[in-house]
């Protein structure tokens, strides 16, 4: 009787134990893969700023300043590699392309034109997309952050090699004043 | 209360009501063996059966029968491609893949989401609803509506329908029983307490009531999660209340081919005809909009 239920609890230590390291790798690689995501979304709106730029020329073309803004905070997200690079030029692209798009709002031939109002759908639906990648992730961060910190999963962050991670933050005063809500 | 708060207290409460239900069950049992005696238990996995078999095949088959009892047309991204970007949105969001997606032909605004996993998700709207909802509405609807897949409602609803359904086949078979004089066991009379007799027959004549009170209440908690996981996706309080301001200005209702799938729309097509709250598939509309309110205003 003693073996039997000194067996079954070992058992269910083993397969505890297991759980929980399974659940800390996976928490991780869900980071990794929402990380993916926001890339995904940025590369998407990396490909349509190109032709946003020249609609936008088309019609206002004096608008050199904004429009070389945004090219410029283009070729810094193509070219970034490392996350914390990725957020900042990140940061830097968004507030360029709602400078841009503020600007536009003094051009109504250009507002009223079929191309650019296809576009403007095409790029909100991407921003939001952005946004939405960014936030899944910073959840998925929160979940794996609380788990590596929290007793008792934090006993076996060593043991499955997974670490904090910091939350994408992008650079953008503005941003940060957005939210009306807080959760 | 933010979503996070409301998120965990609406698990609470369908995790209780379905230990409710299990209890129920227990009762039924119970009662069974005070009235019947043992013999009459073999009814229970005959219920249970035929429960399982009508509720489980309806879930396995959820998102083709839905398309069949509504009357949705699956559509494909190029006849809305709209539609498609916002949904692929609040998915992104959600972590959830894309489901699939149908329009049903129907003047009232509403919408609904089925599938028994999220790889068989499907979210479906009516044309009216397309019409007179905004960007930021449809994006508030299309969340309530992943929050379902994302909860598994449809597995929820399906668990609390099998245990309704089998002890509403036992109290009905019991009560078939006792009109033809069958079943109980006249030398058993004698020994039971008159007392615990007229108490197990009460629990079988009301058993099916108590269930399907339970199940309405249990698909109200579910509908309440899924405005709070909505949120959850979106952080946009405001969204989802607007839209449901939408449906509560509007008084059409859609056109049911079907009672049997008015649960599952965002706004009760049985709401005008409600008898009472306890039995609505749905909270109020006025009480989830006083909830979003209130989150839009924690600051």
């Amino acid at each position: 009787m003693t073996i039997i239920i000194v067996v079954a609890v070992i058992a269910l230590i083993t397969l505890w134990v297991i759980g929980s390291y399974n659940r800390l790798i996976r928490l991780n690689v869900s980071v990794e893969e929402a990380f993916a995501q926001i890339e995904v979304q940025l590369k998407r709106r990396a490909d349509l700023i190109p032709n946003l730029v020249e609609t936008v020329k088309g019609y206002a073309a004096h608008e050199k300043t904004t429009l070389d803004a945004v090219v410029a905070a283009r070729a810094k997200a193509t070219a970034a590699t490392t996350p914390g690079d990725v957020a900042a030029a990140d940061g830097q692209l968004t507030t360029a392309l709602r400078g841009l798009l503020a600007v536009t709002e003094n051009y109504p031939d250009l507002k009223a034109s079929a191309n650019f109002l296809s576009l403007q759908e095409e790029l909100s639906t991407t921003e939001n997309k952005v946004s939405f990648a960014r936030q899944f992730y910073n959840d998925n961060v929160r979940s794996l952050n609380q788990a590596i910190k929290t007793f008792p999963s934090s006993l076996f962050a060593g043991m499955a090699k997974v670490s904090a991670r910091a939350f994408y933050e992008i650079e953008n005063p503005a941003d940060r004043e957005v939210p009306k809500v807080q959760f | 209360m933010n979503f996070r708060k409301l998120q965990s207290a609406n698990q609470w409460k369908t995790a209780g009501l379905l230990a409710g239900m299990g209890l129920l069950v227990g009762l039924v049992v119970f009662a069974l063996l005070t009235y019947f005696g043992k013999g009459s238990t073999a009814v229970v996995p005959i219920a249970v059966t035929i429960a399982l078999i009508s509720v489980w095949g309806s879930y396995f088959l959820s998102d083709t029968l839905v398309i069949t009892m509504t009357g949705a047309r699956l559509i494909q991204r190029e006849e809305n491609p709209k539609l498609f970007d916002l949904i692929e949105e609040v998915a992104l969001a959600s972590g959830l893949k894309m489901p699939k997606v149908a329009i049903v032909q129907d003047n009232a605004p509403n919408a609904f989401a089925t599938g028994r996993n999220p790889d068989h998700a499907l979210i479906a709207f009516t044309t009216r609803i397309l019409e007179v909802m905004d960007r930021e509405e449809l994006q508030g609807v299309i969340a309530h509506e992943l929050s379902h897949v994302a909860n598994r409602d449809t597995l929820v609803s399906a668990v609390a329908a099998t245990t309704a359904g089998a002890i509403a086949i036992v109290s009905d078979m019991m009560m078939r029983m006792m009109w033809f004089g069958g079943g109980r066991d006249r030398d058993r009379e004698s020994e039971q307490n008159p007392i615990a007799l007229v108490l197990s027959l009460i629990v079988l004549i009301l058993a099916p009531l108590a269930a399907v009170l339970l199940k309405s209440a249990i698909s109200r908690k579910r509908e309440a999660l899924a405005d709070a996981t909505a949120v959850a996706f979106t952080r946009n309080p405001t969204g989802l209340r607007r839209a449901l301001e939408v449906l509560q200005a509007d008084t059409t209702v859609v056109a049911q081919k079907s009672n049997a799938v008015a649960h599952i729309w965002i706004e009760s097509p049985l709401d005008g005809k409600s008898v009472s709250k306890m039995f609505s598939t749905h909270p109020p509309l006025e009480e989830r909009i006083a909830i979003l309110r209130a989150m839009e205003g924690s600051n």
